[in-house]
C-alpha cells in the first residue's frame, strides 16, 4: 500500500467524523509520511508500520461518538439548570413568597404592639402628673394616683422588654431572608457551572 | 501481549516521552517503537484524545528541510496526569513482581 492508497482508506473509514477534524486527521498523517520520506523511508514501508487505516479510522469515529455524547450530556445539563432555576422560582413564588409576606406581616403587628405599650405607660404616667392642671381635658376614672403609678411602671417595662425582644427577633428574621436568598443563589451558581 | 493493556501502557509512555521536550508526531512516533512493538498509527488517535482532554498543546513550527510539523507539547495538566499514571504503573509492576517471586518461593 502507497501513501495515497493509505490515505484513501482511512479517509472512507472516517465516515461520519465531522469534516474539519477529518482534514486534520488526514493531515497529522500526510505529515507523518513526508517526515517518514526525509527520513529516506519509502511510502509502503510507512503505511505498514503505521498498521490498517480501516482500525485506525474506527478508533477516530469512536472518540468523536463519545465527543458527541458528552456535547448531548451539557445540553441536558443546560436544560437541568434552566428547570432547576424555574421550579425554584416556582417554589418561591407559592410557597415562599406568601410565608414571608405572613412572617413580616406578624412581625409589624408584634412591632406596633410593642410600640403601643411602651407608649400606654408613658401615657399613663402623664395623665397622672397633668391631671391636677388640666382636670377639664383628663379624668382618672376614679382609680387611685399609687395604682396608676405602679401600673404605668409595670405597663411600661412590658413595653421596654417587648421592644427589645422584637429588636432581636428582627434581627434574626434579616439573617434568615439572607441566608435563604444566598442559597438560592448557590444553587443556580451550581446548576451553571455544571453546565 | 493483550492489546487494550499496551493502548494503557502507551498512554503512559507518550505522556513521559513528552515531558522531555516537544517532539513533532513522527518523532514521537519513531521514539516510542523503538522500544514498543505497536502498530504505529495508533499513536495519533491518543495524541488527539489526549490533546482534547488538555494534556498536550499543538502548535506548528517550521521545519529545515521544508513545510511546517505540527510539534505536542504536554500541559501542566498532563504533567500530574502523568505522576498519577506513572505511580499507578509503578504500584502495579511491584505488585506483579512480588507476585512472581513468591511463586518462585513457593
Amino acid at each position: 500500500m502507497n501513501k495515497e492508497q493509505f490515505l484513501n482508506q482511512l479517509k472512507r473509514s472516517l465516515s461520519g467524523v465531522p469534516e474539519t477534524e477529518k482534514k486534520d486527521i488526514l493531515y497529522d498523517y500526510e505529515e507523518h509520511f513526508r517526515s517518514g520520506m526525509e527520513n529516506g523511508q519509502k511510502e509502503e514501508e510507512i503505511a505498514r508500520s503505521l498498521g490498517n487505516p480501516r482500525v485506525l479510522g474506527k478508533s477516530y469515529r469512536i472518540g468523536s461518538l463519545l465527543d458527541e455524547s458528552r456535547g448531548g450530556r451539557r445540553a441536558a445539563n443546560v436544560l437541568r439548570a434552566v428547570f432547576a432555576s424555574l421550579s425554584l422560582g416556582f417554589f418561591n413564588m407559592i410557597i415562599t413568597v406568601p410565608v414571608f409576606a405572613g412572617l413580616l406581616a406578624g412581625l409589624i403587628g408584634l412591632w406596633a404592639g410593642a410600640v403601643s405599650l411602651a407608649v400606654t405607660g408613658v401615657a399613663v404616667i402623664l395623665a397622672v402628673i397633668l391631671q391636677p392642671l388640666l382636670p377639664a381635658f383628663i379624668t382618672l376614672g376614679g382609680l387611685s394616683i399609687p395604682f396608676l403609678i405602679f401600673a404605668s411602671i409595670g405597663i411600661s417595662a412590658m413595653g421596654l422588654l417587648t421592644l427589645i425582644g422584637m429588636w432581636k427577633l428582627s434581627q434574626w428574621f434579616i439573617k434568615i431572608t439572607g441566608k435563604y436568598v444566598q442559597f438560592n443563589l448557590r444553587i443556580i451558581k451550581k446548576q451553571e457551572a455544571r453546565a | 501481549m493483550n492489546v487494550q493493556f499496551k493502548k494503557g501502557v502507551l498512554e503512559l509512555c507518550v505522556l513521559v516521552v513528552l515531558c522531555r521536550r516537544d517532539y513533532y508526531g513522527y518523532e514521537l512516533v519513531h521514539t516510542i517503537s523503538e522500544n514498543i512493538d505497536i502498530a504505529e498509527g495508533t499513536i495519533y488517535p491518543l495524541l488527539r484524545r489526549l490533546t482534547k482532554e488538555g494534556y498536550f498543546t499543538t502548535y506548528l513550527r517550521e521545519s529545515e528541510e521544508g513545510p511546517s510539523r505540527k510539534y505536542y507539547q504536554i500541559t501542566e495538566k498532563g504533567q500530574t496526569y502523568k505522576e498519577d499514571l506513572l505511580q499507578e504503573w509503578t504500584h502495579f509492576v511491584s505488585s506483579v513482581s512480588n507476585l512472581i517471586q513468591e511463586e518462585e518461593v513457593a
